[in-house]
């Protein structure tokens, strides 16, 4: 028992890059630490990622190493910058993130997600538009919307997604400060009256499954009207936002029509919130490549993922690109996987792996998964 | 084959073996064999190798030295091929080889060369040959115009190109079909044109045009001969020239979408730019689209630098620089910190 203890410390001392950071607050990570791991508490995970969020390969590998920890990279540390050094009274600057598939824009996003849970923002965060406008389960819950005519809802998706804007900001709306401004009547029985606080707007979404998608349109209007008389600052993250923009969607109504993407209640609403008519708020988005089919892959420009269209609507935006590993970056994350004993073997196996993996994020963590 | 024979008489004791006879079954005597062994082994010559071989030796012996061996080095060629023939090769004092090349061997000679006699050669026009020529015929011809001195004067005064292909080759036809063909080119900017009427013409003429060089090229084969090709294809400039200066009803109805490029200024772009500003100053106004097109933006700090971004992201396309630029300038348009480089 002593000698195993002794020779996992041993192991762990003997390596002499640093690849790991104490600083586990986003707000306080500065470019020294760029390259180093942080880890995210399991609880604060929960609450942020608990209903989506990372992705579906990065969670498994979490569940390996039985840690959930985040390389401090260049493009999250550029936006936290930017949104430090901007004004809030202004109107909402949009950022963008884009870059190569597998490089790493998901968990910039859940980065910066973090530091807006740490900053105190008021988090409405879109895991993967994908999930509502192309993936089609067998049941995929759909019905016309009863209140915008030639309108589609989709009921259970928006349910499932107040429900993650509850978990995730459970502390801000438990303090009741968030009020409604205007009375909503659902049907002659229910009703969310004015002044009453935003948990129970987003309560009514989750028990009434039925009116969750006004409920969402609701609370987008409500949360601009707060951000706006200063009430809180909220910070908005949309993941695979281009999916938005592709002329089609692989939704079919019952009578086997087409849906176009703009004729879904969920995307008039994130539209609307993604508009920067209004202040107090900070926008992330990121376009990705496999968010749409493979006829529109040909680039991960933002221009071109979000056709002229997109780029009108988000326009002025601040274009961040999420790179390949720098030479640093590669270091760290190989000494971490020999941490975590999830790469092993001889030293000079890193080169090789650098050669075949591109530096690339996600394909370095593919082949390290057999070694 | 030998035979023994047991020879026995009845009544004696023993068999006695004192009489042995050689039996030969071969009909030859030892007469015959010998006579063969005299004369030489005749050998069946079907194919009569041996006669031709010695055909082969059998050479003319006053046989006149070839021609071209005797020419004088500082002879007059043209005299020698004073016009276009089939190739001789007792009058080209040159080693020429041509033909089938068999492995590990050198192509055949000069000498009974079809291959060499097959194709049409210039022998007739050497360089001297030409220059002697060009000095015969210079009474003839009119003085190049002294003001054309330059390949720009010439390109201002004659600006239209016609290009076309004559061809020369033996054969029982001295047409050639390809002979018909007629480019015609024209600079683009030679031709007297306003910005709509330009876009009119660029639209008509497809991809007749080339950026690069900002050439116009018609090119016709439709008809049998030349001549009509060549009026053919000027036609198609005129006609292309005066239907790009005449404006049709249906113009007016051109949209954003069909701009042949990206201005900002009729853009959604600056319109956002523009509430951006005003959002920023706290003013709420609503303006006409005559408004947002005439808004001077020179009160917007950075927004020229912005503008060019944009217009160059449209108009260049998407690349690792322009979004560089524009992501830059974007930056310094909202405040926001430059990014670092790493």
């Amino acid at each position: 028992m002593f000698t195993r203890n002794f020779r996992n410390i041993c192991r762990r001392y003997s390596q002499s890059v640093t690849f790991r950071t104490t600083e586990t607050s986003p707000v306080q990570q500065n470019d020294n630490q760029v390259g180093l791991f942080y880890t995210i508490e399991k609880d604060v995970c929960k609450k942020l990622f608990g209903h989506g969020g990372l992705p579906k390969s990065y969670m498994k590998q979490t569940k390996t190493f039985t840690e959930t920890t985040l390389m401090i990279r260049q493009p999250a540390l550029d936006v936290i910058d930017c949104i430090k050094a901007s004004d809030l009274n202004k109107p909402a600057i949009r950022y963008v993130l884009y870059g190569e598939t597998g490089t790493g824009k998901s968990l910039t996003l859940a980065h910066l997600i973090h530091y807006a849970h740490d900053a105190g923002f008021l988090i409405v965060h879109v895991p993967w538009v994908s999930e509502w406008l192309r993936r089609v389960p067998r049941h995929k819950e759909m019905s016309n919307s009863q209140t915008r005519e030639g309108f589609v809802d989709l009921p259970l998706d928006a349910a499932a997604w107040l429900l993650h804007f509850k978990t995730q900001n459970q502390t801000l709306l438990k303090c009741g400060d968030l009020k409604i401004s205007k009375d909503y009547v659902w049907s002659k029985r229910e009703q969310t009256s004015a002044g009453a606080p935003l948990a129970e707007l987003v309560e009514q979404g989750i028990s009434r499954v039925k009116y969750a998608c006004d409920v969402i349109d609701a609370l987008v209007y409500e949360i601009k009207l707060l951000s706006n008389n200063k009430q809180c600052k909220t910070f908005v993250a949309v993941d695979g936002y281009n999916c938005f923009f592709y002329p089609m969607t692989r939704l079919n109504t019952p009578t086997k029509k087409k849906v176009k993407p703009e004729e879904v209640t969920l995307t008039t609403t994130f539209m609307e919130l993604t508009k920067n008519d209004w202040t107090n708020g900070v926008i992330v988005l990121s376009v990705d490549q496999i968010a749409v089919p493979e006829d529109h892959q040909e680039s991960y420009l933002p221009k071109y993922l979000l056709y002229k269209k997109g780029f009108e609507h988000l326009d002025p935006f601040v274009p961040v690109e999420v790179g390949r590993y720098s030479e640093k970056e590669f270091l760290s994350c190989a000494s971490y996987y020999r941490d975590r004993l999830w790469l092993r073997g001889p030293e000079d196996l890193e080169t090789e792996l650098k050669l075949a993996s591109a530096c690339n994020p996600y394909k370095f963590m593919e082949l390290c998964a057999p070694l | 084959m030998s035979v023994f024979i047991k020879y026995s008489k009845p009544g004696s004791l023993g068999a006695v073996f004192n009489v042995q006879v050689l039996w030969r079954f071969n009909s030859t005597t030892a007469e015959s064999i010998r006579k063969e062994e005299d004369e030489e082994f005749r050998v069946l010559d079907i194919l009569k190798k041996k006669d031709r071989q010695q055909k082969k030796q059998i050479r003319r012996a006053d046989i006149q030295p070839d021609r071209a061996d005797r020419m004088a080095t500082d002879q007059n060629w043209g005299n020698v091929w004073p016009g276009p023939k089939t190739f001789h090769p007792s009058s080209v004092p040159l080693p020429i080889r041509q033909g089938y090349v068999p492995k590990g061997q050198a192509p055949p000679g000069k000498k009974a060369n079809a291959e060499l006699m097959k194709i049409p050669n210039f022998l007739h026009l050497t360089p001297p040959v030409i220059k002697t020529q060009c000095e015969a015929i210079k009474k003839y011809c009119t003085e190049w115009p002294k003001l054309l001195n330059s390949e720009e004067t010439i390109e201002k005064h004659y600006p239209l190109e016609i290009i076309s292909s004559d061809y020369c080759h033996a054969s029982p036809t001295i047409r050639n079909p390809l002979a018909r063909v007629v480019n015609l080119r024209i600079k683009l900017s030679s031709l007297n044109l306003d910005k709509r009427a330009r876009d009119k013409f660029l639209r008509l003429i497809g991809d007749r045009y080339d950026e690069k060089t900002d050439l116009v090229t018609f090119i016709a084969d439709r008809c049998p001969m030349r001549k009509q090709n060549l009026d053919y294809v000027n036609y198609l400039l005129t006609a292309c020239y005066h239907e790009s200066w005449s404006v049709e009803d249906w113009e007016s109805e051109k949209t954003e979408e069909d701009m042949e490029y990206y201005d900002w200024n009729n853009n959604a772009s600056k319109r956002s730019l523009v509430n951006w500003f005003l959002k920023c100053n706290n003013e709420e106004k609503e303006l006409t689209d005559e408004e947002y097109k005439n808004f001077d933006i020179s009160k917007i700090p950075n927004a020229e630098g912005y503008k060019n971004a944009v217009n160059s992201l449209m108009n260049d396309g998407e690349c690792d620089a322009t979004l560089k630029t524009y992501g830059s300038s974007v930056r310094k348009l909202l405040g926001l910190p430059e990014k670092k480089v790493t």
